[in-house]
């Protein structure tokens, strides 16, 4: 019975369909399947949504503002001083509500959705009505996430920081994958001596111990940024990805349609990113994700030493430092520490997912066969 | 002629160690050890006591030109303490007070009032106690002439020999414990000092003045790689041992500093007398190593075990006080000394709420949040008192952004003083005002003023010295010879939450009126090479007090090794001078307060609070007290402390 509408369905579906599902079509749509996955993805989304729009979701600076005839984008101001500069000149002094109003009647804002701010404390007024931040104030309708010892809301910083982990992620293991697929391609598509060399190389960088590295560097560096930390991480961080690629290339090399390439007189460059390349990405997108995650956790990890981001830069894993110092204030450790655990939680399921997806050897038996 | 300049006290040094790494001071008390139980009103000297009178002395001396003596202190710390107690009422019976939060003013005193006393019977003190101790860094070195840091002057304090000391008024004073007289010229070119005749080394060889004479000609000598305990001693001419108990100190110039120099480590001459020439380095052959394990002391205590990073313990020296069956000295309190080495203050608290030390310095947010349940009570108690140790932004100077005076005096303008003394110190710590504390002698007369936050002041200062935002980048700039020069500078701290939060602060008081100022947490040595070589733009420090205005030259004479800000001004050069050559106090108070309001006109540092002393004490401590230089490190110091017995 099962095998017969099996056979009707597929019949049904070749013929509505003229050509077969590509491989990364055939990926997603397995990858679809696993709930886990898709919510962890899902979460990931919207992490990176809040990092993008953080300054327009908490923050004290007006998304748009009109003053004295132009339209301004002052929350700009956390990523440069120079979205700004008009106020400062005109003497804001980083205060906008009460001196929009004063200094240009006529002026109009649209606010941040939750009007506090990640490096600072808010005074009394500053927003009208609203009371002045409390010192090591527990949660509240003000500060969702109470405020720490300096006064700062730990929301705004929270949200703020959500830029600092997610561009780690994203960076170093950018540069992880550049090298490490280069690197892979070539010592899987050469061989020889190429792919000894290489893979010698990949032997002393899997050496390195990353957390070492980093704190060596950050006391010779003179001015150590998060960037530093990011292409640390990333350039010690590519070995799982390019053995992964080399096997590919490997087995892929062996093909009847590369031999076919060659015959043809395909140059070699183009064989390896445009005929063995595409598929042989899918498996390494595995040991990316998980490289993410890591990396998260290393961000976290310096900055809860204190080798973290400069200040006031926020971030997830110098908010559990402060809750390290103040224990009594339990909302310093829960929140970030809750933020870390879900972030790095979904990478991991979306590594995961993405895993089962592409190899055909975890596929669930023949449903699709 | 050059004068050569004197550099500060040694004690400087430690607190200036103190203060940058942020960790309690205490540095190198000359210890002398505790009362005896059971005569409470002991004379200052046993009577068997016998020296060379001082006549006999001049007769056999050769001087150079006839010398006019005046005696000077020579008194037991603890006796001149329980007199000064005996005046005092005690405030509350001690079961009400270990049961009291110290919560008010009131409360302080009377924790202080009650628990700060020396015991009035030897029943009560447990002479068999062991103290734990907080050390914060571990030590390099057990020789007392190596020694660099504070917590190597709290440790070496307890096993060295010291023949003078302060009281808490900085007033200095020899031990009656080690020394029987001693005399100054009435010019100040000559100390001499009769030290008592009943003084062991922990192998039982005699200490002797040749054992004085001997240190001080090793601490001299180039080939000995000394570290820190040479500073100030070039103003000493020589030192001879007269007999085997006189000596005479003779000084190169008539200062009325000379005597801060005199308080160098002493170390035995049998031990090192040979050993040196083979091997300079004090450190290298295996007779030094030998030494350094396990070193010959001349104080109270003697090395008993060391376990390198975690801790080390001292045993009371039953020959320091005892002489032939006879008790020559106050008996030291303790059995044993336990130093903890805990870097991290967080673990600190921990091991002091289970008892594991019991002792230590609390930061600001400790003291108001994190001891105050019965968590800490239990064992615990705490006490505070004020203490002379200032923390400043210090502005480089010779750099084009921080030359222009009215452009320091911008950044006084812009600190969010509120915030820093209210928000992030919880209002703990008092503002400070000048160089020199309003209660030293030298300090101003009338208190300042502080500076307030006031952002159209320091705009108008900084449009008036050029800097505006022409481009319209949101940073102020200005053209200096053709180049135009952002508004951009770096601050560098320790690496601690506190000194952090309020460099951030500043950061955020800066932001607001165009100027980028990063925060750079710096790790503490490499933050000391940096400030020395003048290589940074601002920073965040403190420093301590010395004993005597006069230390503080180092801080501010034109290119003096603690000028970290480069800053030079040739009246300032020329008051210092002026002081130093002075004998009399009130002439000296005279000078040192134009130095600090120039110094306050100027603004090379924005001054903004003392660090008062805020200290955890087991329950079972008694008779700590506070100086301007912290509970431990004046006279008696940690001598007076001791433990109740069950």
């Amino acid at each position: 019975m099962v095998e017969d509408s099996a056979n009707m369905k597929t019949e049904s579906a070749l013929a509505k369909l003229p050509k077969s599902p590509g491989f990364w079509k055939e990926t997603w749509h397995r990858f679809r399947k696993r709930k886990m996955a898709m919510l962890a993805l899902v979460y990931v989304i919207l992490m990176a949504i809040v990092a993008i729009f953080s300054p327009a979701i908490v923050g004290t600076k007006p998304v748009i503002a009109s003053y004295k005839g132009d339209i301004y984008f002052p929350c700009l101001g956390y990523y440069s001083p120079r979205w700004e500069a008009v106020f400062t000149k005109d003497k804001f002094r980083k205060v906008y509500p009460k001196n929009l109003k004063e200094k240009d009647p006529d002026s109009w804002a649209i606010w941040p959705l939750v009007f506090n701010d990640p490096h600072r404390r808010l005074e009394e007024n500053e927003w009208p009505g609203r009371p002045k931040n409390p010192q090591n104030g527990p949660p509240s309708s003000d500060n969702f996430f109470g405020t720490d010892k300096g006064r700062v809301d730990v929301f705004a910083q929270v949200v703020h920081g959500t830029r600092t982990a997610l561009l780690v992620g994203f960076v170093s293991m950018g540069i992880a994958s550049l090298i490490g697929i280069s690197m892979g391609a070539m010592a899987g598509f050469f061989g020889g001596w190429v792919d000894i060399i290489i893979s010698r190389i990949i032997e002393v960088v899997m050496c390195i111990p990353t957390l070492i590295l980093i704190l060596a560097l950050i006391a010779v560096i003179e001015q150590p940024e998060i960037w530093h930390m990011m292409i640390v991480i990333g350039v010690t961080g590519w070995t799982g990805i390019a053995r992964l690629t080399r096997a590919e290339f490997l087995k892929l090399k062996q093909m009847e349609y590369v031999a076919a390439a060659r015959v043809l007189g395909v140059p070699q460059f183009r064989i390896i990113y445009k005929y063995l390349l595409p598929n042989a990405l899918a498996p390494v997108l595995v040991p990316i994700t998980f490289g993410i995650a890591a990396a998260i956790l290393i961000e976290s990890g310096l900055s809860y030493l204190g080798f973290g981001a400069p200040p006031p830069n926020p971030s997830w894993g110098k908010l559990l430092q402060l809750g390290r110092q103040s224990y009594q204030n339990w909302w310093l450790i829960l929140f970030p520490g809750l933020s870390i655990f879900v972030t790095v939680l979904a990478y991991n399921l979306i590594g995961e997912g993405l895993q089962e997806a592409t190899d055909p050897r975890l596929r669930e038996g023949g449903s699709r066969e | 002629m050059r004068i050569r300049v004197q550099s500060s006290l040694l004690l400087l040094a430690f607190s200036l160690v103190v203060v940058f790494s942020g960790c309690p001071s205490k540095p190198s008390p000359s210890s002398s050890g505790g009362t005896k139980s059971s005569r409470p009103k002991e004379p200052l000297l046993p009577e068997s006591f016998e020296t060379t009178p001082v006549e006999e002395l001049e007769a056999t001396i050769e001087w150079d030109t006839p010398v006019e003596w005046e005696d000077r202190l020579v008194y037991s710390a603890l006796a001149r303490f329980r007199e000064q107690q005996a005046a005092k009422k005690v405030p509350a019976t001690e079961e009400a007070v270990l049961k009291l939060k110290n919560d008010s003013d009131e409360s302080n005193d009377k924790i202080l009032g009650t628990l700060g006393r020396l015991h009035e019977s030897g029943e009560l003190i447990d002479y068999d106690a062991e103290i734990k101790l907080l050390l914060p860094s571990d030590i390099k070195s057990t020789n007392p002439v190596m020694q660099s840091s504070t917590y190597e002057g709290w440790v070496i304090g307890m096993t060295g020999l010291g023949f003078f000391n302060f009281d808490e008024k900085m007033s200095p004073y020899a031990p009656a414990e080690y020394v029987v007289s001693w005399q100054t010229s009435k010019d100040k070119l000559y100390d001499k000092v009769v030290i008592r005749d009943d003084l062991v080394w922990s192998d039982g060889t005699p200490i002797t003045a040749h054992d004085v004479e001997f240190s001080y000609r090793l601490i001299m000598d180039e080939r000995v790689p000394i570290p820190a305990v040479r500073t100030g001693m070039e103003s000493i001419k020589d030192v001879k041992a007269h007999n085997d108990y006189t000596l005479i100190y003779s000084h190169s110039e008539s200062l009325a500093t000379n005597v801060w120099n005199l308080n160098f480590p002493v170390i035995p001459k049998h031990i090192y007398e040979k050993s040196v020439e083979e091997d300079p380095t004090l450190g290298k052959s295996k007779h030094h190593l030998k030494y350094e394990e396990n070193p010959v002391c001349g104080g109270p205590y003697q090395f008993l075990k060391r376990a390198k990073g975690q801790e080390i313990i001292l045993e009371r020296r039953e020959d320091w006080y005892m002489r032939d069956g006879k008790q020559v000295r106050p008996k030291p309190h303790f059995k044993t000394l336990r130093f903890r080495v805990i870097t991290d203050s967080n673990t600190a608290l921990l091991a002091l709420k289970n008892g594991d030390v019991e002792d230590m310095e609390f930061q600001p947010e400790q003291w108001v949040e994190q001891t105050n349940d019965s968590d800490f009570y239990r064992l615990n108690t705490k006490a505070r008192g004020v203490q002379w140790v200032y923390y400043y932004f210090g502005w480089n100077c010779k750099i084009p952004l921080f030359e222009d005076v009215k452009v320091r005096r911008a950044m006084s303008y812009c600190v969010d003083y509120d915030h820093i003394l209210e928000t992030l110190c919880y209002g703990l710590y008092p503002p400070c005002t000048s160089e020199y504390h309003e209660d030293s002698w030298a300090g101003p007369e009338k208190p300042r003023a502080p500076y307030k936050q006031d952002f159209d002041k320091a705009e108008a200062l900084l449009e008036e010295a050029g800097w505006i935002d022409r481009d319209g980048d949101g940073i102020r700039e200005k053209m200096i010879n053709g180049k135009k020069v952002k508004f951009e500078f770096t601050i560098m701290c320790a690496n601690q939450q506190l000194r952090v939060d309020i460099c951030t602060s500043l950061k955020d008081s800066l932001d607001r009126i165009g100027i980028v100022c990063r925060v750079r947490p710096t790790e503490f040595t490499v933050m000391q090479e940096k400030a020395r070589a003048h290589e940074f733009q601002a920073l965040f420090g403190g420093w301590g007090t010395g004993t005597d205005p006069f230390t503080t030259e180092n801080l501010w004479k034109t290119d003096e090794g603690r000028n970290f800000c480069d800053y030079s001004n040739k009246r300032v050069d020329e008051l210092f001078e002026k002081a130093k050559y002075e004998l009399e106090q009130d002439k000296r108070a005279v000078s040192y307060r134009e130095i600090d309001d120039i110094l306050w006109e100027e603004q090379p540092y924005t001054w903004l609070y003392y660090r008062s002393a805020f200290y955890g004490f087991n329950k079972k401590l008694r008779g700590y007290q506070f100086s301007p230089r912290g509970p431990f490190s004046y006279g008696p110091g940690f001598d007076s402390i001791w433990a109740v017995a069950d």
